[in-house]
């Protein structure tokens, strides 16, 4: 959902009261038509206003917690649950830290120390982290609240996108942090919702062998029906061009 | 207002066609210059004036008109056996250029050519306007000729039309997926065509409308398709990364 334009002009008036909107867009990187566009419909993107806090350095999360449909992100920032964390490792990292595991080779031939987490967000980041806080009623629960029809809920996920709104929605359904969905969606950093540096790497070690390897094999299933339908798609394609390119 | 309707659909539509010479010279899917190829040659028949032009040439007895059928025939042909083929719709395909299919056009082209025996055909006139005045058995003929004429593309037309509406709702390209949609529509306004003796002498225009509707989507969406294959080699060219659907 965006944010009223009334609200925002306020807001903005109050981090930066001298500044012209030229100024604003040139210091946050916003195209000046964009911003002049949102302006005059009314309606502000939420990443106008992430951007802005960046430039004038307030944290983004804090910012939003301003505005009355995100009330809910203010005060101090409510750790991430292990399975979040977890969740926001990529694929191929959590294979790599599996490979590394003395557990998966009984010959004892270690693999190469793993190299540092990739950072949020990764290719599938949405999904896996609605997945790992779903206790089975959550998408439910998060189409009650906001009234979004559940199959365009799940078209957003399986597209890995989840608009703001229900990324913050989908965190209050399912009782954990609220800034977590936004960290997901690529909105905000880690560090700017307040996740501790190196909080993944330590969820990650603190994993049982046999719960990562698990849950590497859950996440290489899906990767793979990913990677065949997208070839499938890709063989279809060329068959069109083959006949009517 | 018809008369730009048709001149345009003959403008683009014989553009269409010279832009694929190149490409039919290089042995790039040849039947689909002919296919543009061939619908140009239709518009310009059904044209009044270059019809009486040629009919004269022809002997003065709408010799044309018989010839305008089966240019149409030979032109949705190939349009239904290159499209589901592309579109990998087999069902369709076994329809189309199975025993159903060449019975029909074996059949209907037969009927065609009776009727136009039948018919006293003196006097060139596009669309049979003066033969079909000339007294009611003659005015009834030309009612079956163009029955007739009409049935086999909208057979063809109604053996493709679930499968574009599958393509234009799959994850193809967008513009595959649009060139789909068009086809639909121009799909089922050669179906509408079944109910032009139902329609009242008044609304004669809405028959031209719907013909040149259905030629011009035909025509613009395969020419979208070649447009999406040369943009995907151009971005092909370009080195994008493979991660790009």
């Amino acid at each position: 959902m965006t944010l009223p334009a009334k609200a925002f002009q306020r807001w903005l008036h109050g981090i930066a009261p001298d500044a012209s909107t030229a100024d604003v867009c040139r210091v946050s990187g916003i195209k000046r038509t964009t911003l002049a566009q949102q302006l005059v419909r009314g309606k502000v993107s939420v990443s106008t206003v992430v951007s802005i806090s960046r430039a004038y350095n307030i944290n983004p999360v804090a910012a939003l917690a301003g505005f009355d449909s995100y009330r809910i992100l203010a005060g101090p920032p409510q750790p991430p649950t292990r399975c979040e964390l977890v969740s926001q490792i990529s694929t191929a990292d959590l294979l790599r830290a599996a490979l590394a595991r003395p557990a998966m080779d009984p010959v004892g031939r270690r693999g190469a120390a793993p190299p540092a987490l990739s950072p949020v967000p990764h290719a599938s980041s949405v999904k896996n982290w609605v997945d790992a806080i779903d206790d089975g009623e959550v998408r439910h629960r998060v189409s009650a609240a906001t009234g979004i029809a559940p199959q365009n809920y799940s078209a957003q996920l399986t597209a890995n996108r989840l608009s703001p709104e229900l990324a913050v929605a989908t965190s209050v359904a399912a009782g954990v942090g609220p800034a977590g969905g936004l960290v997901a969606t690529g909105l905000v950093t880690e560090e700017e919702a307040g996740w501790a540096p190196g909080a993944r790497q330590e969820a990650l070690d603190s994993m049982s062998d046999g719960d990562l390897t698990a849950l590497v094999g859950d996440r290489m299933q899906a990767l793979g029906k990913v990677l065949r339908r997208q070839e499938q798609d890709q063989a279809q394609t060329e068959k069109i061009w083959e006949n009517l390119g | 207002m018809i008369t730009i309707l048709q001149w345009t659909t003959l403008a683009i539509c014989g553009l269409v066609a010279l832009a694929r010479i190149p490409s039919a010279v290089r042995g790039e899917n040849r039947s689909l210059f002919y296919i543009f190829a061939l619908m140009t040659l239709a518009i310009l028949l059904s044209i009044e004036a270059p019809y009486v032009a040629i009919d004269h040439a022809l002997g003065g007895v709408n010799l044309t008109n018989l010839l305008l059928r089966f240019v149409i025939f030979g032109a949705i042909y190939f349009v239904g056996v290159r499209i589901t083929k592309g579109f990998g719709a087999a069902n369709a395909y076994r329809l189309i250029t199975g025993r159903t299919g060449m019975l029909a056009l074996a059949a209907l082209s037969a009927l065609v050519v009776v009727v136009y025996l039948l018919m006293d055909t003196a006097g060139s006139s596009a669309g049979l306007v003066t033969v079909s005045g000339k007294d009611p058995r003659n005015g009834l003929l030309v009612e079956y000729y163009g029955a007739a004429g009409r049935a086999y593309p909208a057979f063809v037309s109604l053996v493709l039309f679930p499968a574009m509406v599958r393509a234009a709702r799959s994850r193809l390209p967008l513009l595959v997926r649009i060139a789909a949609g068009l086809l639909a529509v121009g799909g089922l306004s050669i179906a509408l065509t079944l109910f032009f003796p139902a329609v009242p002498p008044e609304l004669g225009s809405l028959e031209f409308m719907v013909n040149y509707t259905a030629v011009l989507c035909f025509v613009i969406g395969l020419a979208l398709i070649w447009a999406a294959r040369i943009r995907q080699d151009k971005r092909a060219g370009s080195g994008t990364s493979f991660t790009e659907k």
